[in-house]
């Protein structure tokens, strides 16, 4: 019947109400990253270089992505980002493990040391980068001083400039400033464990360890997808770390996708091959996002309870 | 202190269609139960009176206005919630007061009409706590204290007891029924519960899958089910129902066993109809145990499965044509299993429903 | 060996890991917070000064322009503009996100889940990647080195999560709550600032404290979109430092410090929620 329209504007019926308080947010999104994402999309197949503005018109295809599908130095950032991953976050998914068991063992003391766990997670990354910097830095850091008074090392360990060296020292402070995105949310795993299956297990004649395999473990790993989920959001912060701290060098030799992707575009000023990689290292990030997402709700449906 | 009326009002949930066109009229000062299983839209047609939900089609008006489109501090009524919904940052004093200073009364009416409701549903003590300090009955009073207080047009109850352990239920029950006693005001409650249903309505509107079933009085509804669905709803423990079909004067059932047609019902049966047989297990007693033993009678020897005793009467598990069926014992003594009792099965209030339709004979 | 003394043992193992944890997480910082009060000749001294000697402000006042000794790098300047642009950005993003928290917690409707997972996408996409079609249209529209240029980025880039947490705490609060203040004679608008904003307060705050520290600690778009004094921000000033032919370990130190501090005592104050938001968004859906 008509007699309910009646009167009522089409932007105040219920069903429009959702729409309209969401689109502050879809708008703002939309401006800011779906418009530029398209308007780089666009780039990717352009020859645009920030120095030649007419440059934005001249459109040459799939170019940009050959070249750096065939460029060895764009492969050696990517592999080593993918390396560079899936060292930081699995040594971070298991040291998080361990400090959370650990934590979850105390009791005196216990939000306190919860507090400063979540310090590191708050830090400005490139506070975290230039942190390290100062610590690992050859000449005058605490690191190498240290290892000089105790007498376990005579020279200056250049930590920031060895290939392999300044590969570990960013991975440290990745982790560092990471961990305890895991640490925390397992924790809340823990906390939220009930006890009954945990007692079940021990009747049933179950040791620690099987205990914590076959019951923990399935329990909390919901938790860990969640973590991993979130940090997959923000991957891309390790950029500021290395920029403060190596500055993708020396020689690029702790390059990664992102720091590559602000060298091509902005220091070298060619914005359509930039726009090329950066494409590659979204599509990384989604794939990323989007793999432990499904690992959540997998995670989620066989742990039941949780609608 | 008003009537609402209720005239072919449909709500859909995008396509799917979950009340189809009820009809309802409801009177002043009278208590409606709306009761049925969960899932039948009970809550639905509440929440539409409440205006809550957009009416999809139809109308619904209280006092002589159609309040389709009205939200709902524009319908003067009140409602108790489920889970009681009580505004947990504020204290009891000012849940109770909210609505009022909503409406911009004046801090001393306020005071004076909080005051009178706390000490209709003695809450006097409890005026400074806040709702997680209160036990389950007592959130329970605050909520219906919430509603009192601005003198609506009617109140809307959506299963306010279930939250309840058993005793408090029985208790708030009670309650509320004096509490209509004291403040005459329209009510329509919802309960799936048919216990709460007898004992509380004035008129019982019984919902099934979105359709109402039956409108009546309790002792209507449960003296004269309209059909199979209402006579196994309400009444506890409930109607036996077997299925037979008419051979002359008699029943016959499945197993061949028979039994004579209620003399009351013979016009409204024809020879040959497949029909369902009801009776509530207290006309099934044994001979001397029962009620009421005078008027048509049907004798006959039953072995009992399964007694069990409840103190004033005892119910008896028994087996008529292949099918459970329970009776009754007042004024019990002791049974055993298996033993053959002598029992009557009155027929002046059984019941035959079509065995297409479930429709009662006597509607034809 | 007997259980007791087993667990003797693994009581004071466990502490030991716990203390050799915190100086792993404390020390970096609180390294820095020291160089922050140190001359730079007691840092780059050889052999190293381990025990402070000299201890005083005078980092932080060369950093603020005060005092004898200036620096060319103008921190003042950066300070408010970090300020304006984080508390402006939170501001809005948190209008923003309760908007939209209240939509996803309170509303059925079409595309939902594929809206939310839209939103969620969106702030997958790497700063750095993001700051190069940004840089190009920020340059044509004139929002290059401008506050407002880096607070609309920031506003998109902390709606989402601001989003699903303040959605997780609106959840949390039975839509019941609304409907009985609306039966009560509020409108929508009325019952949602009277009740579910009370209710859900502590929630929000701590969806801005987290925004908050998002804008004030983003460097990767801030490097790209700032230039000057205009608009540059803390983080970015740091890099001032490391572009100064010897680097002057304590007045960054110093400037580490400004930095650090609220991100320290936004952290004290929200930890219990932001655990608690992130869980319940994740776990319960
Ligand atoms: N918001 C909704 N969207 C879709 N279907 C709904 C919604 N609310 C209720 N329903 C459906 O409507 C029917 C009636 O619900 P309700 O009125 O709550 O039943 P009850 O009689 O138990 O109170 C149910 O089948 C339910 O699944
Ligand atoms: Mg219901």
């Amino acid at each position: 019947m008509s007699n309910i329209a009646k009167g009522v504007p089409f932007w105040r019926k219920e069903q429009f109400t959702p729409f309209i308080l969401l689109s502050p947010a879809i708008l703002t999104l939309m401006f800011v990253v779906l418009l530029p994402l398209l308007f780089s999309l666009y780039t990717s197949f352009t020859g645009y270089r920030l120095i030649r503005p007419e440059s934005l018109y001249d459109w040459v295809g799939f170019r940009n992505y050959e070249r750096i599908f065939s460029n060895k130095n764009f492969w050696i950032a990517f592999g080593r980002t993918i390396l560079f991953l899936t060292i930081a976050l699995n040594v971070e998914f298991i040291l998080g493990l361990g400090i959370a068991l650990l934590i979850n063992r105390i009791t005196w003391g216990q939000r306190t040391l919860r507090t400063f766990m979540m310090f590191p997670m708050m830090f400005s990354p490139i506070l975290v980068g230039y942190q390290f910097k100062f610590i690992f830095n050859d000449n005058i850091g605490i690191l190498n001083n240290a290892l000089q008074a105790l007498g376990l090392s005579d020279g200056a360990i250049p930590w920031l400039v060895d290939k392999y060296l300044a590969m570990f020292s960013i991975l440290f402070a990745e982790i560092w400033m990471s961990t305890s995105v895991f640490a925390i949310l397992l924790l809340a795993g823990l906390f939220a464990m009930p006890r009954d299956p945990l007692e079940a297990a021990k009747v049933d004649g179950c040791n620690a360890w099987q205990v914590f395999r076959h019951i923990t473990l399935p329990f909390i790993m919901p938790f860990a997808f969640i973590a991993m989920t979130i940090r997959s959001l923000d991957v891309a912060r390790a950029y500021d770390i290395v920029d403060v701290m190596t500055g993708g060098g020396p020689a690029g030799r702790t390059e990664l996708l992102w720091t590559l992707i602000a060298r091509v575009g902005y220091d070298n000023s060619r914005m359509g091959q930039a726009n090329a990689m950066a494409y590659v290292s979204i599509l990384l990030s989604i794939l990323f996002t989007y793999y432990f997402f499904t690992k959540l709700l997998a995670a989620r449906k066989y742990m039941g309870g949780a609608e | 202190m008003a009537e609402i009326a209720l005239h072919n009002v449909v709500k859909n949930y995008g396509k799917l269609e979950v009340v189809h066109g009820i009809n309802l009229n409801i009177e002043h000062n009278e208590f409606v139960v709306l009761v049925g299983p969960s899932g039948c839209g009970k809550s639905t047609t509440l929440r539409m009176i409440a205006g809550l939900e957009e009416i999809s089609d139809g109308t619904i008006s209280i006092g002589s206005e159609i309040v389709n489109e009205l939200p709902p501090r524009k319908r003067n009524i009140s409602m108790v919630f489920q889970n009681y919904a009580l505004y947990p940052h504020m204290s009891v004093r000012d849940n109770l007061g909210f609505g009022l200073k909503i409406a911009k009364q004046a801090p001393d009416v306020i005071e004076e009409r909080v005051r009178e409701a706390a000490d209709v549903l003695g809450l006097g003590d409890l005026m400074d706590r806040t709702p997680a300090e209160l036990s389950g009955g007592q959130r329970q009073r605050v909520a219906m204290g919430r509603a009192i207080v601005r003198n609506p047009q009617a109140f809307l109850f959506d299963e306010p007891l279930s939250n309840l352990d058993a005793k408090l239920r029985v208790q708030m029950r009670t309650e509320i029924k004096k509490l209509h006693q004291k403040v005459k005001t329209t009510v329509v409650y919802v309960t799936h519960d048919q216990v709460e249903a007898m004992t509380l309505a004035d008129r019982i509107v019984v919902m099934k899958d979105g359709y109402i079933e039956q409108v009546g009085s309790p002792m209507e509804v449960f003296n004269h089910p309209v059909n199979t669905f209402v006579a196994s709803f309400i009444g506890s423990p409930p109607m036996n129902l077997i299925p037979g079909a008419i051979d002359g004067d008699n029943i016959r059932f499945s197993d061949g066993a028979h039994i004579s047609v209620p003399t009351r019902l013979k016009d409204k049966v024809r020879n040959g109809q497949e029909i369902i047989f009801g009776f509530r297990p207290d006309d099934l007693t044994p001979v001397g145990h029962g009620i009421n033993e005078s008027g048509q009678q049907a004798p006959m020897k039953l072995v009992i499965t399964l007694a069990e005793l409840l103190g004033t009467e005892t119910i008896l598990y028994t087996q008529i044509a292949g099918q459970e069926i329970l009776g009754k014992m007042f004024d019990p003594r002791d049974i055993h299993p298996g033993e053959e009792l002598n029992m009557n099965l009155s027929l002046d209030k059984a019941h035959l429903f079509d065995g297409a339709t479930g429709k009662s004979v006597r509607l034809d | 060996m007997n259980s007791a003394l087993k667990k003797r043992i693994g009581n004071v193992l466990s502490w030991v890991m716990t203390f050799l944890l915190m100086l792993v997480i404390c020390v970096p910082g609180l390294w820095v917070v020291l160089t922050a009060f140190r001359p730079n000749s007691e840092v780059l001294a050889k052999p190293a000064v381990w025990i402070p000697q000299n201890f005083n402000l005078n980092n932080f006042a060369k950093i603020f322009g005060f005092g004898a000794e200036q620096v060319a790098i103008p921190v003042p300047a950066y300070f408010t503009n970090s300020l304006i642009i984080a508390l402006t950005s939170t501001a809005i993003a948190l209008l923003i996100g309760m908007s939209g928290g209240y939509a996803f917690a309170r509303y059925r409707f079409r595309f939902k889940n594929g809206l939310f997972l839209g939103l969620m996408l969106s702030r997958t996409v790497p700063g750095i990647a993001l700051s190069l079609p940004v840089f190009m249209i920020w340059s044509r529209i004139g929002l290059i080195d401008a506050k407002l240029g880096l607070i609309i980025v920031y506003v998109a880039l902390n709606v989402p999560f601001t989003v699903w947490l303040i959605d997780g705490f609106f959840r949390q609060i039975p839509k019941e709550m609304s409907e009985a203040a609306q039966v009560d004679g509020c409108t929508r608008w009325e019952a949602f600032w009277k009740i579910e904003f009370p209710l859900a307060k502590s929630g929000i705050a701590s969806a801005g404290i987290f925004a908050f520290l998002t804008s004030w600690n983003e460097y990767a778009l801030a490097s790209q979109l700032t230039r000057s004094t205009d608009s540059k921000t803390l983080p970015v000033g740091l890099m001032d430092f490391t572009a100064q032919f010897t680097i002057d370990w304590a007045g960054m130190s110093a400037m580490a410090v400004i930095i650090i501090i609220p991100a320290l005592v936004l952290t004290f104050l929200v930890q219990k929620h932001l655990i608690a938001g992130l869980t319940f968004g994740g776990v319960k859906g």
